[in-house]
C-alpha cells in the first residue's frame, strides 16, 4: 500500500459545508441511535424483572447525567427525522440546488434543537 | 478499511519562504503545496510572497506569476485559462475549483494551494486521475445506436433539452475528488463526475442502450455509495449538479 508518491491531503484541508456536516452527524447520529434503541429496549425489557428495576432506571433518568442522555438521544433521534425527511425529498429528485440544499440543511441543524426541547418538555408534562 | 489519516509519506512538512523583492505595499502570502518525485522527501508548503499590484484576477494568474518570476520548478497542469478545459483543477482555500475562473478577491486570507484532494500526487499539484479515465472508459462514454442513416440523427427539442447540465461537464474532475465516499471508495465508487457523465447517456434519446447502461451502473458500490453529501455540486466550477443526475440514476433503477 505504502507508495513512492503521496497521497493529497483531503479531509485533512477540505473545507465543511452545511450539507456535508448534515451528511455526517447523520451517520453519527444514526449509529447512536442504534445503540439508544438497545437500551431502550433493555430498559423495556428489565422492566419484567419487577418494581425495584423500575425504580432503578427511573432514578438514574432523574438525575443530571440522566436528563442530558434522555435530552441527548431526543436529539438524536429528532435530527436523524429531520434528515431523513431531506433525504426522502432528494430521493424524489427535489431540492439539489445549491440554495435549496443550504437552506434544508439548516433547517435540519437549527430546527433539531426547538424540537427536541419541544418533545422533552412535552414528555416531562406527561409523566 | 476507510484511512482518515495521510500515510506517512505524505504528511506534510514546512517547506521555504519566499519573500516579496518587489517591495510592494500589496502583499499577499500563497502556500503551495510541494512535491518533487525525484527527491526522497515528504510533501511540503512553500510559502510565496507576491505582489498583488501587478497581478490579474484569477489564482491561475498568480501560479504563472510564481512560476515566472519567483520559482520556476513549481509544477501544474494549465491549457486554456478560459473554463473550459479542466486542467487547472486544484484545491484553493479547501473547495476545490478551477483556477483560471477562481478570483483570488473571492478567497480570504492567505490563499491555500492543493492538489485535488486523495489523488496519486505526481508533481506539486499535478494528481494522478488514470483511475477516473479508466472508471469513465468503463460507463462507454459514446453513443450507443444501430441507426446509421444519411441524414441527422434527429432529437425534439424536449428531448435535447434533457442534455442541459449535462453535456457542459468538461471532466476537470472537481466534484469527484471533492467526494468523500469517493475518497474512501475511490476505486470502486463510479463517483460524481462519471456517473453524470453515465447518465448524459443514459438520458440521450438517441442512445439504444438505456437498459444496458441503467444495469451495467446499478452496482452497491459503483452507484450507492452516493450519500448525496452535495460536496460534488457545492464544487461544480461549471455550476453543474453531479449529485442531483446520480439521484435521477437511482430514481430511475427505482422506478424501472
Amino acid at each position: 500500500m505504502e507508495d513512492k508518491n503521496p497521497i493529497s491531503p483531503h479531509i485533512q484541508i477540505y473545507n465543511w459545508h452545511i450539507s456535508s456536516l448534515v451528511s455526517i452527524s447523520h451517520r453519527i447520529t444514526g449509529i447512536i441511535n442504534f445503540f439508544a434503541i438497545t437500551l431502550i429496549g433493555l430498559w423495556i425489557a428489565s422492566l419484567l424483572l419487577g418494581e425495584g428495576y423500575y425504580e432503578h432506571t427511573s432514578s438514574f433518568l432523574s438525575s443530571f447525567f440522566g436528563k442530558f442522555i434522555c435530552i441527548g438521544i431526543i436529539w438524536s433521534f429528532t435530527f436523524q427525522v429531520l434528515s431523513e425527511i431531506r433525504h426522502l425529498v432528494m430521493d424524489l429528485g427535489y431540492g439539489f440546488e445549491p440554495k435549496t440544499t443550504k437552506v434544508s440543511g439548516l433547517i435540519v441543524l437549527i430546527g433539531s434543537f426547538p424540537i427536541s426541547v419541544l418533545i422533552y418538555t412535552t414528555g416531562r408534562l406527561i409523566i | 478499511m476507510v484511512q482518515f489519516n495521510l500515510p506517512s509519506n505524505s504528511k506534510i512538512k514546512k517547506g521555504q519562504y519566499y519573500k516579496d523583492k518587489t517591495g510592494s505595499k500589496n502583499i499577499r502570502k500563497v502556500n503551495v503545496y510541494r512535491w518533487d518525485p525525484s527527491k526522497n522527501e515528504n510533501p511540503r508548503i512553500d510559502t510565496y510572497e507576491v505582489d498583488m499590484d501587478n497581478c490579474s484576477s484569477k489564482v491561475l494568474d498568480i501560479l504563472n506569476k510564481i512560476k515566472n518570476e519567483i520559482d520556476p520548478s513549481i509544477a501544474y497542469r494549465r491549457s486554456c485559462a478560459h473554463g473550459v478545459c479542466g486542467s487547472c483543477a486544484m484545491n484553493m482555500n479547501g473547495k476545490n475549483g478551477l483556477a483560471c475562473t477562481k478570483s483570488h478577491s473571492e478567497l480570504d486570507g492567505d490563499i491555500d494551494i492543493y492538489p485535488l484532494p486523495h489523488l496519486k500526487v505526481l508533481k506539486d499539484l499535478i494528481g494522478d486521475l488514470s483511475t477516473l479515465y479508466k472508471q469513465y472508459e468503463s460507463v462507454e462514454p459514446w453513443l450507443k445506436t444501430t441507426k446509421i442513416n444519411d441524414k441527422e440523427n434527429i432529437q425534439t427539442k424536449e428531448d435535447r433539452a434533457k442534455l442541459d447540465g449535462l453535456y457542459e461537464c468538461i471532466m476537470c474532475a472537481c466534484c469527484s475528488t471533492s467526494c468523500p465516499s469517493y475518497w474512501w471508495n475511490g476505486e470502486k465508487y463510479l463517483g460524481p463526475a462519471v456517473l453524470l457523465q453515465a447518465y448524459r447517456w443514459i438520458i440521450d434519446s438517441r442512445d439504444e442502450d438505456r437498459k444496458e447502461r441503467l444495469k451495467k451502473v446499478a452496482d452497491e458500490l459503483k452507484l450507492y455509495r452516493c450519500h448525496t453529501i452535495l460536496n460534488c455540486t457545492n464544487a461544480c466550477p461549471k455550476g453543474l449538479n453531479p449529485a442531483k443526475a446520480i439521484a435521477e440514476i437511482k430514481k430511475m433503477l427505482a422506478t424501472a
